[in-house]
């Protein structure tokens, strides 16, 4: 597949206060792909490099095969973005925002336009400072679609969003998908990542530290496996497996509650010498290897640079 | 400490106001104290000083005019309209600016009530105007001091209290004034409406004694009816009663009204002043067609057309006033001119030589029309640093245009508002000229009034250069200060005999007196060419800089 984001050691320094350093990764034609990180990990400001409102201090970054700054003006002309923080003339409506930064993009399909109005129930009569912060976040998004990019660049989209408006918003992100058309998008809120994106990159300290595909991340997650035996359970056949970091028993010692890391093929096999009343295994959510990401655990990271990008 | 509750933390943001406008207030008037021996250094300026100021006694009530404390007074008689800017900016951003920007809900979820988080507000407020009084009193005491002017530390301090006082009223109407209108801007704009019309109303009894029942609806009235820095003349307590009073009302009634609507809201207007709004289907919210939307160029013009307006009504209307004043006063003036060899010398280092009397005493107000100009220009400069700060370009700049076209757009707004107010400035004096009868060269006016857009372009370009590296509140100090150290060294300048490479650094030097002399083409030339330097300057760095937030 082509790739139609490719960033290759980008840095940029804020003087004193940290932005992001070396970071590299590619986003393919077609895919929706998330960019996950904790507020100031430096989401914000790698997507307002690609946007060319900041300018790297070294590296390279390309969209669709243009270099970010000398032909931003060609990129803008096929991507759609939302900023993280939006900022508009509060004295024009939602209609007449839409409407400029629709001449701007030299014109769009009003019909279209209308029609992504009506699904995100925006009301476009009103001023823009009366909007809350959820119908403010709903006349960025629609101007992020309202020209059809090629790419779609949305930083945190979700935030304000009712629960509604975002199932909504994913229904949308799944047609811009199945167009065969690009979304990156950042997010903390891992739910609407795995939702949407097939492939994630994960940024902390202004350094990526992981890219790979959901299931990827979902794979190097710890499991919670509960196991309950009919008898006195034999914890210390657990201890010792390399991919068992914590065992504990439960249940006046007739249950034994393992974190795995990695597979649980030895678990499975050591515990089937047993007789065993229930097994259950929680299933990885990515809550959790986004936490585990930003304990700050030196063995997590370097495991985690051993992914393959 | 000065983040230990809300008076010391409002107070905080103020510092740096409290030092620019109580020093360079001070400074004004320190400077023009030590000008006064140069300007009665005979008997026979003297006497001339005395009658030209009863020709100006419209504009400020000239009270021992020959003397330091009087003839300050009497110049300053203007001070109000430049120092009540800052409480009328002030009033408006305590309340309603913090709601405007989402602050007030955090502060209000604190445990302070609404009349305590109002009230420590309006009180850092009033500490900052009070310590500004102190500042200029104790700078106008020391100028005294050096002019030999007799003014007692009391008494100067009291001229700071009582500028103090007024401006207060006019923090106190703009604090009002925001409980009705939804963001601060239109209050301040409101507000200072308010302060022209007063201004206006003050006059009226100067102009016509039997008019002095109008004057007293005006706060300014009260105002001027002390007259600390004249030891003759003194405090009016009396008057300053009347303003403080007027203040309680203001600040009472801002804060009932505070307390009673809701946060972000209006008080509610009446049924019958309510704009009714129709319920709009999206295709008519929708308006694909209007002119304003177009484009950068044509959304930048329509943001400029509401202030550009005022202030096109403001220049125009008070140029075209100035037309009717002179020629009221041409007969008495005329025959001043012919006897006072002294008056000649002084009104040709502001006028120009040999004009008219008319035309002279018509040229010296020239000066304002560029300062007036400049300042519309650095509110619009200051609009560009602040859209770039708040964000607003980021969206912009991510739609297929490129920085120097937003650029381009942003400033060709601004050079057509310059154009546009000229050219109204310049029409309404010719038809006023026309029919009042006062004989102007049609050439000089064209060249007065046209010859102030590169001044404007100059500091507009200047202000957006300044951006490129600077806050808006930086840039916007800095061109502010910048225009008033302009207008000190072409104000007070020719009177202390500063030497021509000093009055070189005032850009109002380029404007020259083209109303008396015609147009100084290469000054003008030069003015021109420092405005494109800067413009071309601004336009690189906004191509290269990254875009703040």
């Amino acid at each position: 597949m082509n790739a139609i984001i490719d960033v290759a050691n980008i840095t940029k320094n804020y003087g004193s206060s940290r932005g992001i350093t070396n970071v590299s990764f590619q986003v393919n034609e077609g895919e929706v792909f998330g960019f996950l990180g904790p507020n100031g990990a430096g989401k914000t400001t790698t997507i307002r490099v690609l946007m060319a409102l900041l300018r790297a201090n070294s590296g390279t970054a390309a969209i669709a095969g243009m270099d970010y700054w000398q032909q931003s003006v060609e990129i803008k002309k096929i991507t759609g973005y939302l900023p993280g923080e939006l900022s508009l003339d509060p004295d024009l409506t939602g209609g007449q925002i839409l409407e400029y930064f629709g001449h701007l993009r030299g014109g769009i399909d009003q019909t279209y336009l209308k029609q992504l109005i009506s699904r995100m129930e925006l009301d476009p009569s009103k001023k823009f400072r009366q909007y809350s912060s959820g119908n403010k976040r709903k006349v960025g998004l629609i101007q992020a679609f309202m020209h059809r990019p090629k790419l779609l660049i949305l930083d945190e989209p979700t935030n304000g969003l009712d629960p509604l408006n975002q199932q909504e918003f994913v229904r949308m992100v799944q047609e811009v998908r199945d167009d065969g058309r690009t979304v990156f998008l950042s997010s903390h809120i891992l739910s609407e990542i795995e939702q949407t994106c097939g492939r994630a990159g994960i940024i902390r300290e202004g350094k990526l530290i992981k890219v790979g595909g959901i299931n990827e991340l979902k794979d190097i997650k710890q499991h919670e496996v509960i196991i309950t035996f009919t008898g006195p359970a034999p914890i210390a056949a657990f201890q010792n497996l390399p991919d068992v970091s914590h065992a504990e028993a439960l249940q006046n010692g007739d249950a034994v509650r393992l974190t795995v890391t990695g597979s649980i093929d030895q678990v499975i096999k050591i515990a089937a010498q047993y007789s065993i009343v229930s097994l259950k295994s929680s299933e990885p959510s990515l809550e959790d290897v986004f936490l585990r990401y930003y304990e700050g655990d030196g063995t997590v990271l370097q495991e985690a640079s051993n992914v393959s990008q | 400490m000065f983040l230990n509750n809300i008076y010391l933390k409002t107070l905080r943001s103020f510092r740096i106001a409290i030092f620019g406008w109580g020093i360079g207030t001070g400074l004004m008037l320190y400077v023009v104290l030590l000008a006064v021996p140069t300007v009665i250094a005979t008997p026979a300026a003297k006497a001339d000083l005395i009658t030209l100021a009863k020709s100006f006694a419209w504009l400020a009530e000239p009270v021992d005019v020959a003397t330091p404390g009087g003839y300050t007074t009497f110049k300053y008689g203007f001070l109000i309209l430049v120092m009540a800017l800052w409480p009328l900016l002030t009033g408006s951003r305590i309340l309603r600016g913090e709601e405007e920007r989402g602050l007030m809900d955090a502060l209000l979820s604190t445990p302070h009530s609404r009349t305590s988080a109002a009230l420590q507000k309006i009180a850092a407020m009033w500490t900052a105007l009070l310590s500004m009084a102190v500042l200029i009193g104790l700078i106008a005491f020391a100028g005294g001091i050096n002019a030999n002017a007799g003014i007692s530390l009391g008494n100067a301090l009291m001229f700071g209290v009582n500028l103090a006082i007024i401006c207060g009223v006019f923090g106190g109407i703009s604090l009002l004034v925001s409980q009705f209108t939804l963001d601060q801007r239109s209050a301040s704009g409101i507000t200072g409406g308010f302060l022209l019309v007063f201004i206006v109303l003050d006059m009226a009894h100067r102009i016509n004694p039997s008019w002095e029942w109008v004057s007293r609806f005006s706060p300014i009235y009260y105002y001027n009816l002390s007259k600390p820095l004249i030891p003759s003349y003194g405090i009016n307590f009396g008057a300053i009663a009347v303003q403080i009073v007027l203040c309680a009302v203001l600040y009472t009634a801002a804060v009932a009204l505070f307390m009673q609507r809701d946060i972000g809201q209006t008080i509610p207007l009446p049924k019958w002043l309510r704009r009714s709004q129709k319920q709009q289907t999206i295709a008519q919210a929708l308006p694909e067609r209007n002119w304003s939307l177009q484009s950068v160029f044509a959304r930048s013009i329509a943001d400029t057309i509401k202030p550009g307006l005022w202030w096109t009504l403001g220049i125009a209307g008070f140029f075209s006033w100035m037309v009717v004043v002179v020629k009221q006063t041409e007969n008495s003036l005329n025959a001043l001119y012919a006897g006072s060899p002294t008056l000649v010398t002084l009104l040709q280092k502001v006028g120009g030589t040999n004009p008219t009397v008319n035309t002279a005493l018509l040229s010296t107000f020239f000066v304002f029309l560029p300062i007036l100009l400049m300042v519309f220009t650095v509110t619009q400069a200051s609009a560009w640093a602040a859209d770039e700060e708040n964000g607003r370009q980021e969206l912009l700049l991510a739609t297929p245009k490129t920085r120097l076209t937003v650029f381009f757009a942003r400033f060709g707004a601004l050079t057509t508002a310059l154009i546009f107010i000229s050219l109204v400035t310049l029409g309404g004096i010719a038809v006023t000229a026309q029919i009042t009868g006062l004989g102007l060269n049609s050439g000089n006016l064209i060249a007065a009034t046209l010859s102030v857009i590169p001044q404007g372009l100059f500091i507009g370009a200047l202000g957006y250069l300044l951006s490129g590296w600077l806050k808006t509140s930086i840039d916007t100090g800095l061109l502010s200060f910048l225009l008033l150290l302009w207008f000190v060294i072409t104000f007070v300048g020719p009177e202390l005999n500063w030497p021509d490479a000093t009055l070189h650094f005032s850009s109002l030097y380029y404007y020259g007196t083209p109303l008396a002399n015609g147009l100084p083409i290469g000054n003008l030339l030069e003015i021109l060419a420092a405005a494109l330097l800067c413009f071309g300057l601004a336009a690189y760095r906004f191509t290269q800089k990254d875009i703040a937030r």
